[in-house]
């Protein structure tokens, strides 16, 4: 199978992606920016589980991604909800000035 | 073939998402995102998972980043929020240690892939997904076998819309 070639350069993307997303949401200081570093990180363990299950010619990884999808959509609403309070309370959405729980 | 279209829609992934962190306008971030689900969805189509493509259009290019769109409208990003290079010590002590990271699991991605471990085993080979069909495969599985999880989303679902209404009005 293709599958067993490729399955290497499926695993650098993976892995690029999901360095590119951590360092996207330690960096920004936009917190709708930051949200989207998070979901670039979710695509990239989902790719992850679907090359794995289609390497084992099983299907646990599909169902995985279905209820990963989901939970990133809750995850998007409730998010973005808390933004719009945040927005509300102070003004900004400027990660760096909610630092009142720094020691 | 397959390799050369990885190839292609994995680099082109790959600038959407750098695109993302490093575009100085909100919206012009989330274009880039939208069009990094596509090349994710390309990728998902060439590894023969049509409906989890056709998923990945519709929930996250189309409902999360037009919410996310929403979001960016409503709360008036001006350009003062946009930031340059990261001047704090602490942020660039964590890029670099991501990098090592990375360094980190190079040699795991190139050569750790325990070829033993990874047998054909399941029973869903290419020609039976594609004699039933990617869709209907799943459905039938996620109807019998995993009810119970697909039950407790829906239940996610409503307390994630009901949270989010009880949080955003005044």
């Amino acid at each position: 199978m293709a599958e067993m070639q490729d399955i290497n350069l499926y695993l650098f993307l993976s892995a690029i992606m999901f360095i590119i997303g951590a360092a996207g949401a330690i960096t920004r200081r936009n917190a709708i920016v930051v949200f989207m570093c998070i979901e670039i990180m979710l695509c990239s363990s989902s790719l992850l589980f679907i090359v794995f299950g289609r390497a084992t010619r099983t299907f646990d990884g599909t169902f995985m991604i279905m209820f990963i999808m989901t939970v990133a959509a809750v995850e998007a609403a409730i998010g973005l909800a808390i933004f719009i309070l945040m927005y509300r309370k102070t003004g900004s959405i400027d990660l760096d000035k909610f630092n009142i729980m720094k020691w | 073939m397959e390799t050369v279209l990885l190839i292609i829609l994995g680099s082109l992934a790959i600038t959407g998402s750098l695109m993302v962190i490093f575009s100085k306008n909100t919206v012009h971030s989330a274009l880039w995102m939208v069009s990094f689900f596509f090349f994710i969805a390309g990728i998902y189509i060439l590894l023969h998972a049509e409906f989890i493509a056709m998923l990945q259009l519709i929930v996250y290019a189309g409902a999360i980043m037009m919410f996310i769109l929403y979001a960016i409208m409503m709360l008036n990003i001006r350009e003062e929020l946009s930031d340059r290079i990261p001047v704090q010590p602490l942020k660039l002590a964590g890029i670099a240690l991501l990098g090592f990271i990375f360094l980190l699991l190079l040699p795991m991605v190139v050569f750790g892939v325990n070829h033993s471990m990874l047998t054909a085993s399941g029973p869903f080979t290419e020609q039976i997904v594609e004699k039933f069909g990617h869709m209907a495969v799943l459905s039938n599985y996620l109807f019998s076998d995993f009810l119970l999880p697909f039950e407790i989303t829906s239940i996610l679902l409503t307390v994630g819309v009901v949270g989010s209404v009880m949080l955003a009005k005044k």
